[in-house]
């Protein structure tokens, strides 16, 4: 099994060096927003959760002086602050191309992917010798960015609602700032482990798909992962050769 | 008189005697029983005994020497046979030497230092305490065993109990006709409730140290928790038995308890019990006068919050458990998330496995010849 070979420039008297053809997947903007993302998702997540299990002994040690709890705080508050300003350039950016009539809806879940999903399980039981056929997101991605855009959404609105009590109990009952203290410090446990396991698996374990950083994926992956989009794209099969 | 008459009464008048030995010896109390012979005390009260024995310190200052009998009679030292000798170790006979002190204050802190002789553990608290601190820096006022305990009336110093009270009053009157409003010290007053607690059950007895200071404030709310946290003695008051536990995991209570086991040092704000329910003047949640009645939580709040508005008491769940009733959006979050981490968990976990299980069937099939 392997990729489509194309004879380059490159090939070497004797030697051939394959080069695989890409597709582009992700905009300068999107991988760029996706950066930003990852780093001020993971300062929250070191600098939240010593302050979540305060009692632990490697908190402690983060946690060393009063000055430390106050610049720990100060850092988690300057990456929240990155992390909305992303939020809101994201949905943004969504509302502005709905407007114009360019969103592509790519990653709304459609019944599609139920049923790609349940074909899935069914062959992840070996009752199917096949994998399905994906298009330009397979359900797992999709399931990925609602998980995290909800997670986030989440987060963001509990973070502020905490980090302003005062302000939001103008307006809102005062039941809503011990609620938004639990779903915070849970949910950032629960958007943990669901990077950690399905993410990271996805995208360094069972693959390494590093298209969000690079913006383009190669043929082997877009004909194994997302069939349908390669044969939309090149009008070839894209069955295994 | 017959011989036979003779032994018959004999033995009459010893039982008699008997009898009356045995009853007087069940009706007299043990002390007086062993009654020492008071031999000193009754030699010094044969001058000391005069109600009019004075003398003037060089000061100026007169001083009775008078000593009643009846004050002696009644304390702890003399009724064990602890006499005059015991503590004037100076005075063995009579002149007496010289007294060299200028005021009767002198005199008595140089006399109290006597009671280390067989005190010495309490004693020695007492020269950690805030009172000797005082006396260090000037306060010559500051009490010493005697301005507590008395000097020849030594009595038991919590019977009744309320009596502590009222020594601390002599000096601290404010403060306990404050603690005599609130609900610990009504119900001392009112019928001597032995679980109240008195002045010294916070603040220590001989080693009574500064209240004011960080390291007091963050170990409050364990002391509080001492009556608090227990649940026999909470039930019956109809008092909750968690509100300890509660605060602990509270914003509050969290911060508190981080400074109290690194930082005891250095001062936080973080609000510990006294600062919502008052300190001498705690009340019940149901007096309108309470701080932290309903209608007065929100003040109390803005002590720390000034900005707060009307809505932020709800904001507090206050010492109760998650519930429908009182805490509604606190208590979907948790039902939530109760749910929803354990499933996003095992999803993630059984579909990875799944995956990896296939992968790598797949693979070994592929390899196979």
């Amino acid at each position: 099994m392997s990729g489509k070979r194309k004879n380059t420039p490159q090939a070497i008297r004797g030697q051939i060096v394959h080069q695989e053809r890409t597709f582009p997947r992700f905009t300068v903007a999107q991988r760029w927003e996706h950066a930003v993302a990852l780093i001020s998702g993971l300062v929250l997540l070191l600098t939240g959760l010593p302050q979540k299990y305060r009692e632990l002994s490697i908190s402690q040690d983060l946690l060393s002086t009063p000055d430390r709890v106050e610049l720990i705080r100060t850092i988690h508050h300057i990456a929240a602050v990155v992390l909305a300003l992303e939020a809101v350039y994201h949905l943004g950016r969504i509302i502005y191309l709905m407007v114009k009539r360019r969103l592509p809806g790519d990653l709304l879940p459609t019944w599609q992917d139920v049923r790609d999903a349940g074909y899935m399980l069914q062959y992840l039981l070996f009752l199917r010798s096949d994998k399905p056929k994906f298009g330009r997101y397979n359900f797992e991605q999709k399931v990925t960015y609602w998980f995290i855009f909800f997670g986030f959404l989440i987060m963001g609105v509990s973070g502020f609602i905490i980090w302003f009590p005062i302000f939001f109990t103008q307006f809102l009952p005062g039941g809503v700032v011990p609620a938004a203290k639990l779903a915070h410090s849970t949910e950032a446990v629960v958007a943990a482990i669901f990077i950690v396991v399905w993410h990271v698996y996805h995208v360094h374990v069972e693959r390494t798909n590093l298209s969000m950083f690079t913006g383009r994926l190669g043929e082997r992956d877009m004909r194994e992962f997302h069939e349908k989009e390669y044969e939309r794209l090149t009008g070839e099969s894209g069955g295994e050769k | 008189m017959t011989t036979r008459n003779f032994h018959r009464q004999t033995f009459w008048l010893i039982a008699a005697g008997t009898f009356v030995l045995l009853l007087s010896l069940s009706l007299a109390s043990p002390a007086s029983a062993e009654h020492p012979l008071q031999e000193t005390e009754k030699y010094c009260l044969s001058c000391h005994g005069n109600q009019d024995l004075r003398m003037t310190l060089p000061s100026g200052e007169g001083l009775s020497l008078y000593i009643s009998q009846d004050a002696l009679d009644h304390s702890v030292h003399s009724s064990k046979g602890i006499e005059c000798e015991a503590c004037h170790t100076e005075i063995t006979t009579y002149p007496h030497p010289e007294l060299k002190y200028e005021t009767g204050r002198e005199l008595s802190r140089a006399f109290y230092q006597t009671c280390e002789k067989c005190h010495s553990v309490n004693y020695e608290k007492a020269q950690d305490s805030m009172h000797a601190q005082a006396a260090e820096a000037g306060n010559l006022d500051a009490p010493i065993c005697t301005d507590c305990h008395g000097a020849h009336d030594v009595r038991p110093p919590d019977e009744p109990r309320s009596l502590i009270s009222e020594t601390c009053r002599q000096c601290h009157a404010e403060i306990v006709d404050t603690y005599r409003q609130s609900v610990h010290g009504a119900a001392l007053m009112a019928d001597e409730n032995p679980d109240v607690p008195v002045c010294t059950d916070c603040h220590g007895v001989h080693n009574i140290q500064d209240p004011r200071t960080s390291q007091f404030r963050v170990a409050e709310p364990e002391l509080c928790a001492g009556c608090h946290a227990n649940e026999e003695l909470m039930k019956k008051y109809g008092l909750s038995a968690d509100v300890y536990s509660i605060y602990k995991r509270s914003w509050h209570g969290v911060d508190v308890s981080v400074y109290k086991a690194k930082w005891p040092t250095i001062w936080h704000d973080s609000a510990v019990c006294s600062d919502c329910h008052g300190i001498h003047d705690i009340r019940s949640t149901d007096d309108p006068q309470s701080k932290v009645n309903p209608n007065n939580l929100l003040t109390t709040c803005q002590q720390c919050h000034p900005t707060a508005g009307p809505n932020w008491t709800d904001a507090w769940t206050g010492h109760n458990e998650i519930s429908l009733e009182r805490t509604p959006a606190l208590f979907y979050v948790e039902k939530f998330y109760t749910s929803f981490t354990p499933f996003v968990l095992w999803t993630c976990i059984i579909y990875v496995a799944l995956q990896i299980i296939r992968a790598t069937v797949d693979r070994v099939r592929r390899n196979l010849p």
